[in-house]
């Protein structure tokens, strides 16, 4: 390490004596488990006593996803994998503070605990598992049965008992998705639902439009409805509307900004 | 359409289940259910429609309970076949709404669904028999 302050000093110049006494020690663990002489033993003594001295910090952030359907004690125990990963990670050439660079790690180890394990109420791992062969299998069976199977047929396919299905149905019961806008997971990180939700097709309000717009057309003169034709249908321009039509362009100018300001008052009024 | 007269149900049901006329207990007879339908080889599908008939069928009789009235759930179990019946007492004579959404979507999963009531007794009744198991052609 060098006397050169770190990020964290920068940001909070006070610290308790608690923080600095950790800070030390942390230094100092990780001072032998980088160290090129250290034994396999050292090592391995160090990196024990540094997951021990940061638990407090796998503690504090699970304590910020308590009360979300999974309990503290597995919340701190997939944080304490994060906080392992990090300890094998950290580079302490980096100059930041260990606890700076844990904390994120922690976070994305209970985030996706609670993103893998999205089950509203605590199902053990066997039934987890059987509910997913449950799901797998039922579906290849539906395949080749052409109806859903029964629990008899799950059973003899997966080479389990039929209350074990019974008991892994009831568990899917227990399964929810923690809210229906959370998406499927992918490399960007989770694609909401609602990006995959079609919207409204612009030219549905068209058709309203032109349905509307149809029996206004059919009330105008002759000549004003040859002009909207030869304007917006054959694109013409004023001009050669003109010529068409046999009328100044001007005429034409004016007979369409009229008409069309016919047809807009009809369409708002009606 | 209400229960009209005596059906071939023995008076002595397979299976019998007594539960507080709560909301909270409903999903025990929606899993006894289930657990009774599986032995009864029905299909997933089957179950499933199934066990939110039965829901449904006790969603309407405890809305229609008295106070310190209990649930009973009555199983006869035939082959491939199972017919509930879920009653429970009512203060006065109550009239099922078969326009509402719970008998709507009981009677669609249902094969067959009835009701009965009589001065102090709202009843239930479904039929539900299994797909049959040869391939669907």
């Amino acid at each position: 390490m060098t006397d050169e302050p770190t990020r964290d000093e920068l940001v909070t110049p006070s610290r308790s004596p608690a923080v600095e006494e950790t800070r030390r020690r942390s230094a100092a663990l990780f001072a032998v488990l980088g160290a090129s002489d250290a034994t396999m033993a050292e090592r391995g003594d160090a990196r024990e006593q540094l997951v021990h001295l940061h638990l407090p910090l796998v503690e504090h952030c699970a304590r910020r996803f308590r009360n979300r359907g999974e309990p503290l004690e597995d919340l701190v125990q997939v944080g304490t994998i994060g906080l392992l990963k990090a300890v094998d990670r950290f580079d302490t050439g980096r100059g930041v503070e260990f606890s700076t660079y844990a904390t994120p790690t922690i976070i994305g180890e209970i985030k996706r605990h609670f993103r893998d394990k999205g089950w509203a109420i605590r199902v053990p791992r066997r039934l987890q598992e059987l509910r997913m062969q449950i799901g797998s299998v039922s579906a290849t069976l539906t395949q080749t049965l052409g109806r859903s199977p029964t629990p008899r047929e799950l059973a003899e396919e997966i080479g389990c008992t039929v209350e074990e299905i019974v008991e892994g149905l009831d568990s899917g019961n227990a399964y929810s998705t923690l809210s229906l806008d959370a998406g499927e997971e992918s490399e960007d990180g989770p694609g909401s639902m609602l990006d995959a939700i079609g919207v409204d097709d612009d030219s549905l309000e068209h058709v309203e439009i032109r349905e509307s717009i149809k029996p206004l057309l059919d009330a105008l003169g002759d000549r004003e409805k040859k002009i909207l034709m030869l304007r917006f249908f054959r694109n013409m321009t004023q001009s050669q509307i003109a010529a068409e039509v046999g009328i100044s362009q001007m005429h034409v100018s004016r007979l369409l900004s009229r008409t069309l300001d016919h047809l807009r008052t009809a369409l708002e009024t009606d | 359409m209400p229960l009209t007269g005596s059906d071939e149900l023995p008076d002595r049901s397979d299976v019998e289940l007594r539960i507080p006329a709560q909301g909270v207990y409903v999903s025990v007879l929606r899993t006894t259910t289930a657990g009774l339908a599986a032995r009864l080889d029905f299909t997933l599908d089957d179950i499933e429609d199934l066990r939110m008939a039965v829901g449904e069928a006790a969603a309407i009789v405890l809305e229609s309970a008295a106070d310190d009235a209990d649930l009973r759930a009555r199983f006869w179990l035939g082959d491939r076949t199972m017919t509930v019946t879920v009653d429970a007492d009512t203060d006065g004579t109550v009239m099922v709404d078969e326009d509402s959404f719970a008998w709507q979507v009981l009677t669609t999963l249902a094969t067959s669904a009835e009701f009965s009531t009589t001065d102090e007794r709202l009843a239930i009744t479904l039929v539900m028999q299994a797909t049959p198991l040869e391939a669907a052609l």
